[in-house]
């Protein structure tokens, strides 16, 4: 059971990366970014459960409180700033 | 199966870290940045490593992000093309990379009992930490008492690292930000709402990983960033004036000092009851006890300075923004 639960979540963090990746506008990285940070935060949980330490659940809380205020601050620097956000035409990898 | 997820979790780091050496907005290298330093938490998560899976979770997942922002709001968005030759660094990483390879092949299996890390004083410090020390947590009873002196040392780097960044930003504590136009998130009612919320959570939460770190992953430096992190919170909500009032630069600069200073007053009280520098069994009557009052306050220290390094440099950025 919490096999299954493990590699759906690794799966779902496969895809997130892949999204951070491949873009194509800052919204869809500021949302995986994001995405990743709550996939690692239950990934942990569960991980903590097969270990048998569920004191090590602080990690995911730890997780949980501040994969936020990564967010925020990136909402902060685009209030300040004014970004293209279409990033289509020239972050494209080298 | 554990070895499968790590294998996995390794695969997806390789590619992010691909990825950020690729692209080039550094926007989005800085957002990659942040996937990076989950992986890698992950990763020391399943070596079984929860006390340093902890900082990379207090440092990766929300200072560093911030003060990557504000280093590429000083700085333009696009990296500028490399004219220089490219074959010689590559040269470089190419016998560097083969050296490692080579030399991993006498590195002992992961996790073999017989290999000269286990042989060595690790033992000694699992067979005597109940009895000298007389805390749960091994890593802690570690770094803060058998290993002391390093930890010191660590205390001191912060310090300095500390003081070379603030002068190579130029910031000086007079330099406070004139209120821009629009600071901080307080116009957008939901990030205000939540955030405020999640303020003092955060400031507790790492007042518990600072003291709880006898017992579980945790000690000052996590702790430091945690409440960091916190206070940074605040300031992206309700602007770096706000903050500033609040936790004052001055006060930032003492605490920085303060707590290196607190964890060499250990040491130099240790010396004058009679004791070994950092020894901290003649702090009290009892060995244990004073083992037990000597991490704490040291813990203490480190928490203090690693909390001032980090918003002191938050605010030296944002100083220098506003210029």
């Amino acid at each position: 059971m919490f096999f299954a639960t493990s590699i759906a979540i690794l799966v779902t963090m496969a895809l997130a990366l892949a999204r951070a990746v491949m873009g194509p506008s800052v919204y869809d990285r500021v949302l995986a970014v994001n995405m990743f940070g709550t996939k690692t935060a239950l990934l942990l949980s569960v991980v903590a459960y097969l270990y048998g330490r569920p004191d090590f659940l602080d990690l995911a809380l730890t997780y949980a409180l501040i994969n936020f205020v990564g967010v925020l601050a990136v909402l902060e620097f685009f209030q300040n700033r004014t970004v293209s956000p279409d990033l289509n035409k020239n972050d494209d990898v080298r | 199966m554990i070895v499968l997820f790590a294998i996995f979790l390794l695969t997806l780091l390789v590619i992010s870290a691909i990825a950020i050496v690729r692209v080039k907005n550094l926007f989005v290298a800085v957002m990659l940045m942040g996937i990076f330093s989950l992986l890698m938490a992950s990763t020391f998560f399943i070596l079984d490593a929860a006390d340093v899976a902890l900082t990379e979770a207090a440092i990766g997942a929300g200072v560093s992000t911030i003060i990557l922002l504000s280093a590429l709001a000083l700085t333009g968005e696009h990296e500028r093309f490399a004219t220089a030759n490219r074959w010689l660094p590559l040269l470089v990483v190419t016998i560097t990379t083969t050296t490692i390879i080579y030399a991993t092949f006498d590195k002992p299996r992961l996790g073999d009992p017989e290999a000269p890390v286990h042989q060595h004083v690790a033992p000694w410090y699992l067979q005597n930490t109940p009895e000298l020390i007389d805390i749960p947590n091994v890593v802690t009873a570690v770094l803060a008492s058998f290993r002391g002196y390093d930890t010191l040392g660590e205390v001191f780097v912060v310090l300095t690292a500390c003081i070379g960044v603030l002068f190579v930003l130029g910031a000086r504590p007079e330099d406070a930000p004139k209120p821009a136009k629009q600071q901080g998130l307080r116009h957008h009612l939901i990030p205000k709402v939540v955030g405020r919320l999640l303020v003092p959570f955060i400031v507790l939460f790492g007042l518990y990983v600072q003291f709880h770190g006898d017992f579980g992953p945790g000690g000052g430096f996590q702790a430091g960033a945690i409440i960091a992190t916190g206070i940074m919170l605040y300031a992206v909500l309700e602007g770096e004036t706000a903050a500033l009032k609040a936790v004052p630069s001055s006060l930032l600069m003492a605490m920085v000092a303060g707590g290196a200073i607190l964890y060499g007053g250990v040491g130099v009280a240790a010396i004058l009851l009679g004791g070994n520098f950092l020894d901290y069994s003649v702090l009290s009557s009892n060995p244990v006890d004073g083992q037990h009052l000597g991490i704490l306050l040291v813990e203490l220290g480190v928490g203090i300075t690693v909390c001032g390094a980090l918003l002191s440099i938050f605010h030296a950025f944002a100083a220098r923004e506003h210029k």
